[in-house]
């Protein structure tokens, strides 16, 4: 069984000519093959230099040789599931389907004051039941939070994948740092689920060594991973989008090389998550529409590669407001019309560094949307009503009046669910509530009534006793 | 305009716009001249702090700022050395070592901040990222800077600071540098908690921040 996500029923966008895509793929080989990509981690040096690739011991630099990339591509499956606690939660990601994940923020916002605040660990839960309440919210992302008031920041990570599998039972993804990764598999494996795990990369051209061990840890017991991308173009990438393409690209490929290698057939899926510098203030412009064209060729050229990629964006306003609306409705939409096959976007405020269930009750919306325009426009005979309409004819003839309307508006119209779509004198009569207000009390809803399928008690013991281990662990290394 | 003139004025200029290859060699036509070496790290001081300038007001932005920066690296060794060599002190407004904490490989923001106290006029010593404590101490003995900077962007890594503080305190260096802390995941609060001497949020206001620590106003 699988969750279905939204199917892309119309031709992804292309905004690159095959030539442009050629291009970016050859500089892409000539970077991989010259220049190389360091990779601080001797284990992986020794796997690269076992396979073929020229490897730099000293400078800690791979150049892996054209034929390695072309068979690691081929080795790459083009689509893969991720095992969800509950099976009808299970994703199958590739292909035309598109999923939409949470996104995360290191801090909760005060929605008052519009002041970020530390969560607590209720915070925590109870924004995991929202995700997992919410209809177009197919994975979890890490997260929502990872910092927590009275929590050791070691046990923040691990601590926030404990709060994922026990308020949902849908498929998520899970970090990769400072071990972490150990304690988040124990707890899937104890659970009946996998976890796609993260591996970033840092650009320019360099893999820690934090990120390497979770590429192989993860990829060793056979859990598909996210190969995260995220260049700021001018600061840690070229300034030019095709710049930022082709490094950004070697630097994923490099890491599907590495993942191929450890397990050959390993699910793997990059994800963009790239932006242009503020130039002003050294920040990532999270909201710049550049990266929705970056994500564009990117998701072009991954679908060439016939390898399932995803798209992550964050805004850079600090309310939620009209800018916050535009800038996640733009980047969204273009990501999912250029065929993204996971789309992480709910939830997540200002330039990653809030969250808030508020924020992702209203993209919720926005990602219905989405889903209503690529399900694409149904044409048949019914649908194309001419015989109805002959029988309507002119004024006065109407539609309201016709079993066809009945049947057919439900399926031909997205609902959403907090827009304010009330007449002038309703909305008075409301008390004037706006979106945002709305979104505020679909989440007191939501918590009131959704009880996510709790975890039987033997496993939820299970996961106590691992968090302890972790933290048994965390202070014999003397990291605490 | 004298020859003298003319070259600082250059210089001046090569600074502003950041052009590293006309700093070198305009600095060494300086040596060449035998212009004071004093009066030619003055030029340069003032430049940078024109491009400091120059960016608090929005007029430049943090690309001006990091090619006058290298552009400095281009020139200011070589009247170092001609400093020492004439058995002359230089004043600059102190040195700082600035690194990111071991676990984070956060660049960007370490190096903004790092960039901005250059040009306000210190001597800056980048150790880069995934700095363990044992290599900011071994920095400490080696610069004896007067500040050490130290930049964490996860909550995850933030203890190190801590640790860094912890082990300066046990091997008695804690009184002979100031240590300001910085970065996403570090609050007002967290650097009191540790004993830090001094947080901010901005990279303009850690160089705000090392002029206060510096005892500059
Ligand atoms: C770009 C980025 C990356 C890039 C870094 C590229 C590079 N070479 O630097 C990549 C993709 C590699 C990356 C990786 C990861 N990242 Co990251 N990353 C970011 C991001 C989006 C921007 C950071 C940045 O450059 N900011 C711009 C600079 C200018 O700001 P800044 O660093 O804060 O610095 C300013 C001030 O803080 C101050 N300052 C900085 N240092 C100092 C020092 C002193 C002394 C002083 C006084 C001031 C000061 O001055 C600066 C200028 O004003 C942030 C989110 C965000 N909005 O900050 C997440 C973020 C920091 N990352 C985060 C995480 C978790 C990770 C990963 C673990 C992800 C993963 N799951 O694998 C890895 C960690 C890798 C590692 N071992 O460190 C989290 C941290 C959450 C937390 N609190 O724990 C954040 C907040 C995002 C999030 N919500 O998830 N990341």
């Amino acid at each position: 069984m699988v969750l279905n996500g939204f199917p892309l029923n119309i031709k992804p966008l292309e905004i690159l000519s095959d030539e442009q895509v050629e291009a970016i793929h050859r500089g892409t080989l000539d970077i991989l093959q010259e220049t190389g990509v360091r990779f601080e981690h001797d284990k992986a040096l020794k796997l690269f230099a076992d396979s073929g690739c020229h490897v730099d011991f000293q400078k800690r630099l791979v150049k892996i040789p054209d034929y390695l990339v072309e068979e690691c591509l081929r080795k790459a499956p083009s689509s893969f599931a991720v095992k969800a606690r509950d099976p009808k939660n299970t994703v199958r990601i590739g292909g035309t389907t598109v999923y939409m994940m949470s996104n995360c923020g290191m801090n909760t916002l005060d929605l008052d004051t519009l002041e970020p605040k530390t969560p607590t660990l209720q915070d925590q839960d109870d924004f995991v039941k929202v995700l997992d309440a919410l209809e177009h919210v197919h994975i979890l992302g890490y997260g929502p939070h990872h910092n927590f008031q009275g929590v050791h920041p070691l046990m923040t990570l691990p601590m926030g994948c404990a709060s994922r599998i026990r308020n949902s039972t849908k498929a998520m993804d899970a970090g990769g740092i400072k071990k972490c990764q150990v304690w988040n598999i124990k707890m899937a494996k104890a659970t009946g689920q996998q976890l796609l795990g993260i591996v970033t990369v840092s650009p320019p051209l360099t893999y820690y060594s934090d990120a390497v061990e979770a590429a192989f840890d993860y990829v060793e017991v056979g859990f598909p991973v996210e190969l995260w991308s995220g260049a700021v173009y001018g600061g840690s990438g070229p300034v030019t989008l095709a710049g930022a393409t082709v490094m950004t690209n070697a630097e994923l490929l490099a890491a599907l090389v590495l993942a191929q290698l450890i397990r050959p057939g390993i699910g793997v899926i990059p994800y963009d998550f790239t932006f242009p510098i503020d130039m002003q203030r050294g920040h990532p412009f999270f909201g710049a529409v550049e990266i929705c064209l970056h994500s564009m060729a990117f998701n072009q050229i991954w679908r060439h590669y016939r390898i399932p990629c995803g798209n992550a964006f964050f805004w850079s306003g600090k309310a939620v407001d009209y800018q916050c609306g535009y800038e996640r409705a733009v980047s969204t939409f273009l990501a999912a019309l250029s065929g993204a096959n996971v789309i992480c976007a709910l939830g997540g405020g200002s330039m990653e560094l809030t969250a808030h269930p508020v924020i992702a009750v209203l993209d919720d919306d926005v990602m219905g949307m989405v889903k209503r325009v690529l399900e694409g426009m149904d044409v048949s005979e019914e649908t194309l009503a001419v015989n109805l309409i002959e029988e309507v004819g002119p004024i006065p003839g109407h539609y309201l009046n016709r079993e066809h309307t009945r049947r057919w508006w439900k399926k031909e119209l997205f609902i959403p669910k907090v827009a304010d779509r009330t007449s002038y004198p309703e909305w008075v009569q409301g008390g004037k509530k706006t979106a945002l207000e709305n979104a505020k009390t679909r989440v007191k809803e939501i918590l009131s009534t959704h009880t996510p399928t709790p975890l039987p008690k033997d496993q939820d013991e299970e996961i106590n006793r691992i968090l302890r281990e972790a933290e048994e662990w965390y202070k014999k290394q003397g990291w605490w | 305009m004298s020859a003298e003139t003319e070259i600082l004025e250059n210089l001046k200029k090569a600074i502003f716009e950041g052009n590293a290859g006309d700093a070198r060699s305009l600095t060494l036509k300086a040596m060449e001249k035998k212009i004071d070496p004093l009066t030619v790290a003055d030029v340069l001081t003032e430049a940078i702090r024109k491009v400091g300038e120059g960016f608090g007001r929005g007029e430049l932005f943090i690309i001006d700022l990091s090619m006058a920066a290298e552009a400095m690296k281009n020139a200011v060794p070589i009247i170092e050395e001609e400093i020492k060599k004439a058995g002359k002190k230089q004043k600059t407004q102190g040195t700082v070592v600035i690194g990111t904490v071991a676990g984070d490989i956060h660049d960007i923001g370490k190096t903004m901040v790092s960039t901005l106290i250059t040009a306000a006029g210190f001597e800056v010593i980048d150790l880069g990222v995934d700095i363990p404590a044992e290599k900011f101490l071994e920095a400490v003995r080696k610069y004896n800077p007067d500040i050490l900077a130290m930049s964490s962007l996860m909550t995850i890594t933030t203890p190190e600071q801590g640790k860094v503080l912890e082990a300066l305190r046990r091997e008695g260096l804690r009184d002979k540098v100031k240590v300001m802390v910085g970065g996403g995941a570090v609050t007002q609060e967290f650097a009191e908690g540790i004993g830090a001497d001094g947080y901010a949020p901005t990279a303009p206001g850690a160089a705000e921040l090392a002029k206060k620590l510096a005892g500059i106003e």
